[in-house]
């Protein structure tokens, strides 16, 4: 009989301290997501030129940020009155994203943010049948299959949400720099697998992904810190943890 | 999504400059100022024939393209009434001018001879011919 009011009462100060974090803290899952790109295959629906197959991985590091990594095969093919040119290649892009929405609204399921990558591409490019005339007369010249490693940095503002259980979807616009393309002034490509057209230093364009999300830890996050407690607190040697600089901190992540 | 894709990809009129010149500026023997021709022409040489390039009255620099089929040019000088021969030689490189004006040629000039009948020297000043305009060659006369 002791023993069982023993447990009684220890279950009710447990449920009890519980009721009291619950009102400043909410528990947020961290994902594991892994995804595609749809914009890519829908584009190559539209223009036989561009076939793009993307697939990105992120995972939640904490309640606003995550790391993500991409993998991108991209074949280019362009045929105009005066040259062919074909590009096709894997690009690689890493980076962390920056989740705006207050875990006590987002709760793991909603992304509205921004991330920063650094995409690094590695290409063959080439160009037949390129035809000129000036006053010397035409002429058709052509340069060979060429292989080239190019970078670029990426910001990609955009959003995200949870259409079902463990099913995510989201678009998200991107802003491309150009850092090098790899290929030398001359011969920048048409169209570097990754960026894009490589004739211009920015790139910009939209994704859109569906993903996949596996929960794989829960983090309980502040969401309201408790008041500084008071001298007269400090004097009576009452410790509070809610307090304490890291938590605090904590709590803003 | 998809008109902001459709709108990148769209083709454009190519607006351009694609022709890469080699550009020459007529100076005065001795002194090195800049000075005017009383008449200049400047032909190419092909196997067959001839391109006229230049036929002004008075002009103290000129500019004429490369054959981009050869990695040697010969052109006739023609200055003041006096005819000089000018042999080029350069190395050959397509340069992509842009998606919508495809590719020009560009060329590094690795040497040139020439006589001198009326031309004291003609020397390199920037080896690259290309689209950016700058001089490429001295000719003091």
């Amino acid at each position: 009989m002791a023993k069982g009011t023993c447990i009684c009462f220890f279950s009710l100060f447990l449920l009890l301290g519980s009721r009291v974090m619950s009102q400043d803290t909410v528990m947020v899952p961290l994902h594991v997501r892994t995804g595609f790109d749809l914009s890519g295959p829908v584009m190559h629906l539209i223009s036989k030129n561009l076939a793009s197959y993307g697939v990105l991985a992120s995972v939640d590091i904490n309640q606003n940020l995550s790391v993500n990594a991409g993998a991108r095969y991209t074949s280019f093919s362009s045929a105009v009155y005066n040259y062919s040119f074909q590009s096709h290649g894997t690009s690689f892009v890493i980076g962390p994203d920056y989740n705006y929405i207050k875990p006590k609204v987002g709760l793991g399921r909603y992304f509205a943010g921004f991330g920063f990558r650094y995409g690094l591409s590695f290409y063959s490019q080439e160009a037949t049948g390129i035809k000129y005339t000036n006053s010397w007369g035409e002429g058709v010249s052509s340069f060979p299959l060429s292989h080239h490693i190019g970078h670029f940095l990426e910001f990609t503002p955009g959003v995200r949400a949870e259409l079902f259980r463990g099913v995510t979807i989201g678009w998200n616009l991107y802003l491309r720099v150009l850092v090098s393309s790899g290929a030398g002034h001359d011969l920048k490509p048409v169209w570097m697998p990754g960026y894009g057209d490589a004739t211009s230093g920015i790139a910009t364009g939209a994704e859109y992904y569906v993903s996949f999300s596996i929960p794989y830890k829960k983090i309980r996050v502040i969401i309201k810190p408790k008041p500084v407690s008071t001298d007269e607190d400090n004097e009576e040697g009452v410790e509070n943890p809610s307090t304490t600089p890291s938590s605090v901190m904590g709590g803003r992540l | 999504m998809l008109i902001l894709e459709l709108i990148s990809c769209s083709r454009q009129a190519c607006y351009d400059n694609t022709n890469a010149l080699m550009n020459t500026s007529l100076l005065a023997s001795g002194t090195g100022h800049d000075t005017s021709s009383v008449s200049l022409i400047v032909k190419g040489i092909t196997p067959t024939d001839t391109v006229d390039f230049v036929d002004t009255k008075s002009d103290s620099h000129f500019s004429v393209p490369l054959d981009p089929g050869n990695d040697v040019t010969t052109f006739y000088i023609v200055l003041n009434g006096v005819t000089d021969t000018a042999v080029i030689t350069y190395d050959r490189e397509p340069h992509l001018v842009s998606a919508e004006c495809g590719y020009t040629f560009v060329s590094e000039l690795t040497g040139l001879t020439t006589t001198h009948n009326i031309i004291d020297t003609l020397m390199i000043i920037d080896n690259s011919v290309n689209l950016n305009g700058k001089r490429n060659l001295h000719l003091f006369f």
